[in-house]
């Protein structure tokens, strides 16, 4: 791989948009009489869950991000907590996507608040235009097309990376352009974690050798990070990357797929359990299908709660190890690829049973992931056949009728418990 | 938790129909109880689906309190289905 010593000199032509408190901001734009007021959005109408989104107003006071509901109105009385709409942030997401679309046929949503354009290939008279005055033109557009309480983060730099740093600088609202001349001047105002990809673990990776700032891991050989920090090509990719050369364009495969559950309901009896066990299976066999995936293993697991006499840790661990709680897991590879919820939830029952007792959050994925190309034939072919057919009919009357219209009645009553909640990180299923 | 009533109540609406980015606009809406709603702003109209069914979803406020109503596109009848706390 050849290494770029010097600061990449081309005009930034990559563009990251970023929603501002994206949930909280679409809540908002909706409810007119919110605006102003602390807003806090959670995926359950109950006091004791997370919050997954708070808006400015609340921010300002404190809150923050996976604090309990009923703990941040401890410090922000007139909190207002509101229910997540996943329709709601779909229809904006794709609002965002066109207005993006319109500008570069190279666009890619990195999550529902936030995608890159990247305008290399793009016409010489949208080059022309000067990518600050397109990023202004997308804020405007995302006022008049959606609500004029609508804000978003624009960077542009010349890789992606740089492109969110310089969106993340000036919250809410901003739009900054990061390049090879102040390059440097950008890392002097930040901290190590606040590069994305730099969380608590590469911090200390990088403290043990001597790299306390941004700057000083921009200044750091390429063969050093590769062979001290890292321990692999992760530590030229960053050497590249604080650089502003292009490492980042690449789409990965799906690999696995899967669904988790927190339980509506402390110590909650095994049939029960099994139940919303089996709608995460017939969510987890949908989203492969839909991907147009089969799989070969399953991976089933449960946190449980706090067992009795259990220390909380202090420690800098896990989440199980700082609630005292205990992580429960179980994989099986089968023989031959599948792709029915029978198939799942059959071999994830059958490993459940193993599961410990106090189950406080479930979980189902499946790997090994392949192209469904009607794969080789087996003893089994007739069998099979029958049941590709049967799946991809309930599918199909489910795409036209609704989710969850034919389902197994094992899971009848569950859907109003296991609602479907925002897709954090990927875009595929949106 | 947030104040929000749900309700599933008949309404009539007053509503213009055109082209641009809004093409939907309701104007004012009757309650069943007789009152009669001005909407201020549309916060946000949104599709959803029910069924095979689009219903768009308009949330708008009359300056007091945020209000949802839905329009059924395949029967063309709006309901009111939520109404917003009014601090």
């Amino acid at each position: 791989m050849g290494v770029n010593e010097h600061y990449n000199p081309e005009i930034p032509l990559v563009m990251h948009i970023d929603l501002n408190s994206c949930f909280a901001t679409v809540e908002q734009q909706a409810r007119p009489m919110l605006r102003g007021r602390p807003v806090a959005i959670v995926n359950r109408r109950t006091e004791h869950t997370m919050i997954v989104t708070a808006s400015y107003e609340a921010k300002a006071q404190g809150v923050t991000l996976g604090m309990k509901l009923k703990d941040a109105k401890k410090i922000c009385p007139g909190l207002v907590g509101i229910e997540s709409d996943p329709a709601k942030y779909r229809f904006v997401y794709h609002k965002m996507m066109d207005i993006m679309s319109d500008y570069s046929a190279h666009v890619r949503m990195k999550s529902i608040d936030e995608g890159v354009i990247d305008f290399h290939e793009a016409t010489d008279t949208m080059k022309r235009r000067g990518l600050i005055d397109i990023g202004f033109e997308i804020k405007q557009r995302l006022r008049d097309e959606i609500g004029c309480a609508m804000r978003c983060n624009v960077g542009i730099a010349t890789n992606r990376f740089l492109a969110k740093t310089a969106a993340s600088l000036h919250k809410p609202d901003g739009l900054d352009v990061i390049d090879c001349k102040n390059l440097r001047q950008t890392y002097g105002t930040l901290a190590l974690t606040d590069l994305t990809g730099i969380a608590h673990r590469n911090e200390e990776r990088l403290n043990a050798v001597g790299i306390m700032t941004p700057l000083h891991f921009l200044d750091a050989d390429a063969q050093m990070l590769k062979s001290m920090v890292f321990k692999s090509i992760n530590g030229y990719q960053w050497h590249q990357r604080l650089r502003g050369w292009e490492v980042d364009n690449v789409d990965y495969d799906l690999k696995t797929a899967g669904r988790q559950f927190v339980l509506d309901g402390y110590n909650m009896p095994y049939d029960q359990i099994l139940k919303r066990l089996h709608h995460l299976c017939e969510a987890t066999g949908k989203k492969i299908r839909s991907q147009g995936k089969i799989a070969r293993g399953v991976l089933v697991w449960a946190t449980t709660h706090k067992e009795p006499g259990t220390q909380k840790q202090t420690g800098r661990g896990g989440w199980e190890e700082q609630r005292g709680s205990r992580y429960w897991h179980a994989r099986h590879m089968a023989t031959m690829p599948f792709f029915s919820d029978q198939a799942i939830y059959a071999q994830a029952k059958h490993m459940f049973a193993n599961a410990p007792p106090l189950i406080r959050t479930i979980g189902v994925s499946v790997y090994e992931l392949s192209d469904d190309n009607d794969p080789q034939l087996s003893l089994f072919g007739d069998e099979l056949a029958r049941e590709r057919h049967i799946t991809s009919a309930v599918d199909e009357i489910n795409d036209r009728y609704g989710k969850h219209v034919i389902h197994s009645a094992d899971t009848l009553g569950t859907g109003h418990n296991v609602k479907e909640k925002i897709p954090f990180g990927s875009t595929r299923y949106l | 938790m947030n104040d929000e009533l749900f309700l599933n109540e008949r309404i009539d609406v007053v509503a213009t129909f055109g082209a641009g980015l809004n093409p939907c606009v309701p104007i004012r809406f009757r309650r069943a109880n007789g009152r009669v709603i001005e909407v201020k702003e549309i916060g946000l109209r949104h599709p959803t689906e029910k069924g095979r069914r689009t219903v768009h979803v308009f949330d708008v406020t009359d300056g007091e309190a945020d209000y949802r109503i839905e329009l059924d596109s395949e029967r063309l009848v709006w309901h009111l289905t939520r109404e917003g706390d009014r601090s």
